[in-house]
């Protein structure tokens, strides 16, 4: 096997990791250009070939696979810069995207705005027909008026059309003639029928990943499309694969075809790569993975050594944004990093963010003109940064600007400048804790019981006070922890979903239904497997199917013990394994009541090679400072630290807090009281306490 | 720094704490609860609040619920002098501190080492409390007798962390759905459990003594920020006056209610006097002393746009002058309180927040839809696909809210004490839970009380029973008294209901209707909108166009109310700025 290289288009740099047939990893990174993405990309390539001492040129003439992640669908979404798209949906139910499914952030709120539904209703037309919850049809299709709308749609130039409608999944044939007579009108126009891209009940969620998907199609299929060209004249032969929402990869034609999984391309790859790094530690499947950039911190989950999915997965707020509607790698972000901007509110209390300084201007200590305060500034005053060697002395840092943007609030507080610094570094680290709880309430996970996994530029500065206050006793910085999603992509498989609404009950189970169901997804997927024999034979198939206790409202996505349901030994497996799972999660557990099930999938999963790489096991040794200065670290005070490079950190060097270790791309600060060692692969282990 | 100065940072971070703690309450309870009424409509709070009663911090659900704890919280220790670890408690007594008496309440005292520091509360509306019909908003019932709730004034219903089980059997034999009220009162218990854990856990890192004087700080601070917004506010004394709708035969003239807010910057105090209001009626209508603090609380922080925290630091500088005795005030032994949470708990969030509108932009609020109609009504029946008895509530429209001096009217406002944080059903799920086919549930056009910033619109809806009859039940209110729009904005439309027979014929239904609909039949409701705020004529042309394009409004109707005028522009729908500026001028001068 030669070179694997993977790519993440964030919003302001792209990130390369290349990995060699020993499966050892470098990074790369360069700025993002928006215009054209490839420049950016060959630039990082370049950037980390170099590392190897290659060209990006040369590298590529060396790879053959290239996995490719982007936030571009995402932005897209959010700033709704998508085609125009006209969705169609059962007449008198056209406001479905406007009503959503209620709730609200604040009650008390009155300064917002409603959101605006994600298809405008003036291109939302309503279908005459009518199908009911068992499928039978109570008005036909008026193929006449349809015909109307269609043509109209056509000559009103819109670019792609969305069509969802009530009951699709009970009975398709509505949402199929509308396709069947689209392709006559305008076989240009691109289509997403509700019923196949997302199959579940509740006509929001359909709508919305019916909608989001049509929207994305022209845009994500030129943009696939000009990467593999430019790749190509590049001179690279080799495949490419593109990171999806599902945490897999998927070739590019399925992801033009179905774009809406490309909706969190990027960050679904965070936990792969934890879950790997912990895996390879040896420290277990219960993993919880925070990446740290400048203006958010995401939080992602493995659960039994799976990465943790949901269907509730909003673009933008909870309630008010737009719903994926389709099975997501759960990660949950809240606006905090190293932008964060610091602030004294009205009754006296010192605040972090939400605010962020952004990458332009950026924090004070860049030297960019930005004024206000940010965590970054922090933990540039409290001695953590080199201002002559930050980011491997790419950037040097203005010292004088970060007291100067800290002093501004220190003085509204009364405190010291070095005090305030700890306080804004305290206050930003206890809201990530806040976002780690939220997340492993909600999936039953138990932070203590779990390993943490650091990445993000920024991670280094807290994630061992974050560590201390979720009392995590393992805790692992990896090498790559700055491309963290870049780095996961190499550990994708290609798994594609595929689901289907049945209801019932543990009270009167339709055994043979579900089984049916389950071995139509199962003929499905392996037909779509079968595709990649002839390179990726291997593959393993996962079912699973949300379900709730009689009269909740919530289901749990519960994954099937087997799919051999029809006997009732299976059936008692089940349900069983649903009481165990909502024990866990929820802390009750209920065996007298009825179980409901709603909506059964299937995962396949084509296993792509991979080498696994044993390691020596190194000898225990004290590391070598490379210098000592001074760091402030709250109750204890001011503190001579010696600073370690990369470069005398071999495999099994242990090191004492306080200590600074700046990595090129990072930089982790071990708190007094707190220890690191190097572990047999290179990753960092953190422990919060000193006798680890 | 040391434990009797403010510290900043220390108060920041175990405020978040103490938040976060609340939210897993929270989120325990949502999850883990039965009833619909908890996990969907979210008709539930939580709380912690000081060894001296004092509301610490509450979070999410429907916060008219819980700004009455405190009042609970010292019955409990009034009642039980030898409170120990292990205890929990049951509270629904509306004569004392609860919102009403569906409204089941589990209080837990936390002891760390033997000493009292908070107690955990956690209370939620049961879908069932065991009344004299099968209903918890029981509007006709002329006492609590009739009302038939069981009352519970502070039971012990936990010692040693094991059920006392008199009080539980006591509600499972009387109670309908037993097994769905013991997994909700399971999960109200869990709730307070996990708090009662978590603030152990917090008191140990800090210890006791950091933690008492950062609840003195954080009640401190939230005053001081109460105290900065009262004192940015401009001195005035505001008046202003709502109805609730007929409630035939019971309150044939409706409900007038008034209040009268003195607003005090140079003390940093809101005065806010009820005793202009009439004494208890004889209906399920009275509110409760919590209810009547919590609906004067919620409009001022709807009024106020700042955050405030929502705790009894903030509540100090708020006085507030009640009745005994009085429908809108405490309420006097054995006048019925059962739909206090609602009807006239709505029409007074609306009064307080629309008066502070009299002091002119950026403040107060107009009035949001209030009633709760067809697209609200409690189904029963039986079910022919199964042969099963149902009975469900639907949360299925939006109700408008009212539009402010920021923003357009919330679409999925719901109601005054929801304000938008609710649910909203799927049409998929509720046809295969009832045997109903819904006709349509879409935006009425022209709707949103006009304005500067204009009330959400009304939806309408229509639905029909597959094949067996359906019972429709929905209670009063919002047919008659619109949701009024403040300085210069128009009134909401108020709702309606009409009954459809196969002859496609319609009559229109009361305010509050029980019906069996049958099939070929078709119920159709029509929902309040909300009050718009500031003059239609100030409304920005771009948002008027935007609105019309959008199908919110006509063109006609926009150039009528908003006086704006169009023209058709090569690319599409432009606002005419001349005819515009002319229309918007004579219209003000006709009115001036």
């Amino acid at each position: 096997m030669a070179y694997q290289v993977s790519a993440d288009t964030g919003g302001t740099f792209i990130d390369v990791v290349i990995q060699d047939a020993a499966s050892e990893q470098v990074i790369g990174k360069a700025l993002t250009t928006h215009d054209r993405v490839f420049r950016g990309l060959s630039a990082a390539l370049d950037a980390a070939a170099g590392e190897i001492g290659l060209t990006g040129k040369a590298l590529l003439s060396q790879t053959d696979l290239f996995v490719y992640g982007t936030t571009r669908a995402t932005n897209a979404i959010v700033t709704r810069n998508v085609a125009k798209t006209a969705l169609l949906t059962t007449a008198g139910f056209e406001d479905v995207l406007v009503l959503k499914e209620g709730g609200k952030q604040d009650g008390y709120d009155f300064t917002r705005r409603y959101p605006n539904p994600y298809i405008p209703r003036r291109h939302t037309f309503g279908i005459t027909e009518r199908v009911d919850s068992e499928g039978r049809v109570l008005e036909e299709l008026d193929d006449h008026r349809l015909l109307e709308t269609l043509t109209m749609i056509r000559d009103e130039g819109f670019e792609a059309v969305a069509v969802s409608l009530l009951w699709s999944i009970a009975n398709p044939a509505h949402e199929l003639r509308v396709a069947e007579l689209l392709e006559k009108v305008a076989p240009e126009l691109p289509v997403t029928l509700s019923h196949k891209i997302a199959p579940i009940i509740r006509e929001y969620r359909r709508t919305s990943a019916a909608a989001i998907d049509a929207s994305l199609k022209p845009l994500m299929q030129a943009h696939f499309s000009e990467l593999e060209q430019d790749l190509r004249d590049f001179g690279y032969n080799g495949a490419i694969l593109v990171s999806t929402s599902m945490g897999g990869v998927m070739t590019i034609e399925e992801v033009i075809e179905s774009p809406i999984h490309a909706a969190k391309s990027g960050p679904s790859m965070a936990p792969l790569a934890g879950l790997n790094y912990s895996l390879l530690e040896k420290l277990g499947g219960d993993m919880i993975v925070c990446d740290t950039g400048g203006t958010t911190f995401d939080v992602g989950l493995s659960r039994d050594g799976a990465v943790v999915h949901s269907r509730d997965t909003w673009i933008g707020p909870q309630w008010e944004g737009d719903l994926l509607g389709i099975s997501s790698v759960d990660i949950r972000s809240i606006g905090a990093g190293g932008g964060s901007i610091a602030w004294v509110d009205g009754g006296g209390l010192l605040r972090v963010g939400p605010q962020s300084a952004g990458s332009e201007p950026g924090p004070a200590c860049y030297g960019n003109g930005g004024m206000e305060p940010t965590l970054s500034d922090a933990a540039c005053v409290l001695g953590y940064f080199d201002p002559d060697y930050f980011l491997g002395g790419r950037m040097a840092l203005d010292t004088a600007a970060a007291e100067a943007a800290i002093a501004k609030v220190a003085g509204v507080l009364g405190l010291g400048v070095r005090e305030t610094a700890w306080g804004i570094l305290s206050i930003a680290s206890e809201s990530m804790v806040k976002a780690v709880h939220e997340i492993t309430i909600a999936q039953g996970l138990n932070p203590q019981e779990s390993t943490l996994v650091a990445g993000g530029g920024a991670a280094g500065i807290n994630i061992m006070q974050i560590a201390n206050e979720l009392g995590s006793q393992r805790v692992i910085l990896p090498k790559v922890a700055s491309a963290l999603s870049a780095s996961g992509m190499h550990f994708a498989d290609i798994v594609k979903e595929e689901s289907a609404a049945l209801i019932t009950s543990s009270e009167a189970f339709a055994a043979k239904s579900v089984a049916k169901v389950l071995a139509d997804l199962e003929a499905a997927l392996a037909e779509f497997a079968s595709r990649f024999g002839d390179h990726y034979p291997d593959y393993s198939m996962e079912f699973g199917v949300e379900a709730r206790y009689q009269s909740q409202i919530w289901t749990i996505d519960l994954p099937l013990p087997s799919k051999d349901v029809v006997d009732e030994a299976g059936q008692r497996r089940l349900f069983e394994a649903f009481h165990d799972l909502h024990d866990r999660i929820l802390a009750v557990r209920d065996p007298g009541s009825t179980i409901e099930f709603l909506n059964w999938r299937a995962r396949v999963t084509v296993c792509l090679p991979r080498a696994q790489k044993t390691y020596d096991v190194s000898t225990e040794r004290i590391g070598e400072p490379a210098s000592v200065r001074r760091c402030y670290f709250g109750e204890a005070g001011e503190l001579d630290t010696p600073v370690f490079k990369p470069d005398q950190l071999l495999p099994g060097t242990r090191l004492q807090g306080p200590a600074i270790i700046e990595e090129p791309t990072t930089t982790v600060v071990v708190y007094p009281g707190m220890a690191a060692e190097v572990s047999d692969s290179g990753n960092y282990l953190l422990h919060i306490t000193n006798g680890a | 720094m040391n434990d009797t100065t403010f510290d900043a940072v220390r108060t920041a971070v175990i405020a978040n704490k103490v938040d976060g703690i609340v939210r897993e309450m929270t989120n325990t309870l949502l999850r883990s609860a039965r009833s619909a009424v908890i996990n969907s409509a979210r008709d539930f709070s939580c709380a912690i609040l000081t060894a001296d009663h004092e509301l610490l911090a509450a979070a999410e659900g429907i916060p008219v619920h819980i700004f009455g704890a405190q009042l609970q919280a010292a019955a409990m220790s009034e009642a039980h002098p030898d409170l120990r670890e292990g205890d929990a408690f049951l509270d629904n007594n509306p004569y004392i501190g609860n919102s009403h008496a569906a409204d089941h309440t589990i209080l837990v005292p936390v002891f760390v080492d033997g000493e009292h520091l908070f107690t955990a509360v956690s209370k939620a509306h049961q879908a069932d409390i065991g009344n004299s019909i099968p209903t918890t908003y029981h509007a006709a019932a002329k006492d609590v007798y009739e009302e038939g709730a069981l009352i519970f004034p502070t039971v012990k219903v936990q010692s040693d962390y094991q059920n006392v089980d008199d009080v539980i059997r006591m509600c499972r034999s009387r109670i309908r759905v037993p097994s769905q009220w013991y997994g909700d009162f399971l999960a109200a218990i869990g709730s307070a459990r996990i708090a009662e854990r978590r603030l152990k856990e917090l008191v140990a890192k800090y210890g006791a003594a950091t933690i008492k004087a950062f609840i003195r700080d954080w009640l401190d601070y939230s005053e001081k920020v109460m105290v900065n917004a009262i004192e940015s506010l401009p001195a005035a004394t505001l008046h202003n006056t709502g109805k609730h709708d007929a409630f035939e035969p019971y309150l044939p003239d409706g409900l007038e209610i008034g209040v009268t807010i003195e607003i005090k910057p140079d003390e940093g105090i809101i005065h806010v006097d009820l005793t202009e209001n009439a004494p208890n009626v004889d209906c399920g209508l009275n509110m409760t002393e919590a209810t009547t603090r919590a609906a004067v609380f919620g409009g001022i922080f709807n009024a106020i746009p700042m955050s405030i925290p929502k705790n009894s630091g903030a509540f100090r500088r708020v006085v507030i002058d009640m009745n005994d005795g009085s429908a809108v005030g405490k309420p006097q032994f054995p006048h019925s309180c059962s739909l206090a949470t609602t009807n006239v708990t709505d029409r007074l969030i609306n009064c307080v927040g629309a008066a502070f509108a009299q002091l002119g932009a950026p403040y107060g609020v107009a009035e949001g839809a209030v009633g709760v109609g067809v697209g609200y009504a409690v189904l029963s029946g039986v079910d022919a696909r199964t042969g099963d008895a149902f009975v469900n509530q639907l949360v299925v429209t939006a109700n408008g809210g009212p539009g402010s001096a920021h923003a357009d009217g919330w679409v999925t406002y719901g109601v005054p004490c929801v304000s938008g944080l609710m649910y909203r059903d799927s049409v998929e799920i509720d046809e295969i839970k009832m045997p109903i086919v819904y006709k349509h549930l879409r935006l009425v056009t022209d709707t949103g009380g006009a304005g500067k910033y204009r009330g959400g619109p009304s939806f309408e809806l229509a639905y029909t029973p597959k094949e067996n009859p359906i019972t429709v039940i929905y209670p009063c209110d919002g047919q008659v008294n619109p949701s009024k729009g403040v300085a210069g904005g128009a009134d909401g439309r108020t709702a309606e209901s009409w009954l459809e027979t196969p002859d496609g014929s319609r009559t229109r239904l009361p305010n509050t209707a029980t019906l069996v609909l049958k099939a070929g039949e078709v119920i159709h409701g029509f929902d309040a909108s909300g009050g718009g705020y500031g003059s239609p004529l100030e409304r920005d042309p771009a948002l008027v166009l935007e609105d019309v394009l959008e199908g919110w409004e006509t063109a006609s109707h926009a150039t009528e109310t908003y006086g704006v005028a169009f023209i058709e522009a090569s690319d599409g729908l432009a606002v005419d700025e001349i005819a515009t500026a002319s229309r918007r001028s004579a219209a003000m001068s006709d009115s001036a």
